[in-house]
């Protein structure tokens, strides 16, 4: 972003004076909020960059708006760095960190999990018989399975990124990633909008555990933090966590499943 | 994707489809380009070391020409697929009157170890315009002897 | 857009922009460092990762690893910093060490003829094993 940028170089001298004022000065925050409503479209660009994944967009947006108003603190003109070029790893990194707290990785469904393994076999074979990286249509043909299966688990392979299918499928580092909660109930879960059928689940809870939840999936702490945070033993986190997915699973409607 | 032209490849005379993706000149939105590149190649057959190279070579070509690019312009980028090979023309307004991209980097090296051929087009600009600097490679499904 | 940003420019090996690229250091033998890098290495993100790789190479370990495993994309940026780092090592009599298992890490040091520079490994056991 430079001054002459038509769409955000009006923000620059804002974002320069933001972060010249003392943390309690009493311009930091209409500024602040000026700044965020100003490079919200970046947020909105990185949020729909996610929102294929089964996410609601809407909480993608608001993730990421946390992401920026990250970057906007934390950004320091002086450096001489431009601020899109810190603000869009930092949002980004805000989202695929909402991802991995979700512990989203659950609702891969079990069958692009398998074929993720078959067609990492299928290829090492194949490289070694050919001489050569195969094709699509090779793995396909070798497997048996269409060219689009082996093309949705390719692109699979590709975009889990940093918390990837590979993470989740060796299985004593997967448990590690996304807890060992997480880890139990993966088999049942796999298929299962996450978020759509744990909401109703949360009404129902008492207050505490309702908290306990809602650090644990949709904000970034471990059990031993939580516990910290309510007052209670990491064991005792350990157990209402399990209570609440138990209920969960029985409370699965078959409607709530996508295949 | 918001940030494909079209989602549907149109056919050109010769038979090659053909995807244009058009994105502000940031590196910030060059992850997406190389996912479209893999994307198309994948769907193209191409072998699995192929859609590395030219993922890669994207990647290269785009990041050379948001280099060089005037602020707040376009990165347009036009893959032409066809039934053995992937031509891709990316390009950009550069911001200054005698931008060039320069073939002596490692970076360059690179492209031409990735690409089986890559080539730089300067066109001077007009009315006021920066020149527009433009990077086409080309890259084979595999298979083919180098 | 100008320069990539100064990303954990204080503090390379830390969480500073968050998992767009994260790298770690630790010491699983008193002689042996290692690097894990997860992420993209691209123009965005070279920096940080030049940044992670010079504080490897200042380590006074004997042994030092960089471990691409968890690294999904690396570009000609990211070739060039590991390059850097192999005349660093051999400035030290050592060879560096590099745990690769995705094509999209071998590929472009295998195309690029890079990957003759460093000592090739395909786990970090392996990588911290043997004497070299």
């Amino acid at each position: 972003m430079t001054r002459a940028d038509p769409e955000y170089g009006h923000l620059a001298p804002l974002l320069e004076r933001y972060s010249s004022l003392e943390p309690d000065h009493p311009d930091r925050e209409p500024l602040r909020e000026e700044l965020v409503r100003g490079f919200l479209p970046v947020a909105q660009h990185i949020a729909r960059r996610f929102s294929n994944r089964g996410e609601p967009l809407d909480d993608l947006v608001q993730v990421a708006t946390v992401g920026l108003i990250n970057a906007i603190d934390r950004y320091s003109p002086e450096r001489g760095s431009d601020f899109f070029s810190f603000a869009v790893p930092t949002i980004t990194g805000e989202v695929r960190r909402h991802f991995r707290d979700l512990g989203w990785s659950m609702r891969v469904p079990r069958r692009l999990k398998d074929l993720h393994v078959s067609i990492n076999g299928a290829v090492s074979e194949l490289s070694q018989n050919l001489g050569r990286a195969p094709k699509p249509s090779e793995i396909a043909e070798q497997l048996g399975v269409p060219v689009a299966d082996v093309l949705e688990g390719l692109e699979a392979s590709e975009a889990y990124r940093s918390s990837s299918l590979d993470e989740m499928l060796s299985s004593e580092q997967g448990s590690a990633t996304v807890g060992e909660l997480v880890g139990e109930a993966d088999a049942e879960l796999d298929r299962v909008d996450f978020r759509l059928a744990l909401r109703p689940v949360l009404s129902e809870l008492a207050e505490r555990e309702r908290t306990i939840v809602l650090l644990r999936f949709f904000g970034n702490m471990t059990q031993t933090q939580i516990a910290d945070r309510v007052g209670i033993s990491q064991m005792h986190v350990s157990r209402l966590l399990a209570q609440t997915l138990d209920r969960l699973r029985t409370r699965l409607d078959p409607e709530t499943r996508v295949s | 994707m918001s940030d494909l032209d079209g989602s549907s490849p149109a056919e050109t005379l010769d038979g090659a489809s053909t995807v244009e993706v058009r994105t502000s000149a940031s590196a910030a939105l060059i992850p997406t380009i190389r996912a479209v590149a893999s994307d198309l190649a994948a769907r193209a057959d191409f072998d699995l070391d192929a859609i590395s190279d030219l993922r890669m070579a994207v990647d290269e070509a785009c990041a050379t020409l948001v280099d060089v690019a005037a602020p707040s312009s376009t990165l347009q980028c036009t893959f032409l697929v066809r039934s053995e090979r992937i031509e891709v023309h990316a390009q950009v307004r550069a911001g200054h009157p005698d931008a060039v991209v320069s073939t002596d980097t490692f970076g360059w090296r690179v492209l031409q170890t990735l690409a089986d051929d890559v080539a730089v087009h300067h066109e001077p600009g007009s009315g006021g315009d920066g020149p527009t600097v433009g990077i086409r490679l080309d890259k084979r499904s595999g298979d083919l002897p180098r | 857009m100008a320069e990539p940003a100064p990303l954990g420019s204080e503090s390379p090996a830390s969480e500073a922009a968050g998992d767009f690229l994260e790298a770690a250091m630790t010491r699983p033998r008193a002689d042996a460092a290692v690097l894990a890098v997860q992420g993209e290495v691209d123009t965005l993100t070279a920096t940080l990762f030049a940044d992670a790789v010079a504080e490897l190479m200042d380590a006074p370990e004997t042994t030092l690893v960089v471990d691409l495993t968890g690294v999904k994309f690396l570009a000609s940026s990211g070739l060039a910093v590991l390059i850097q780092a192999a005349h660093r090592a051999e400035e030290r009599n050592a060879r560096l060490r590099l745990v690769v298992t995705t094509r999209a890490v071998r590929r472009p040091l295998e195309i690029t003829g890079i990957d003759q520079l460093f000592d090739m490994h395909s786990d970090v056991h392996d990588a911290i094993g043997g004497d070299d």
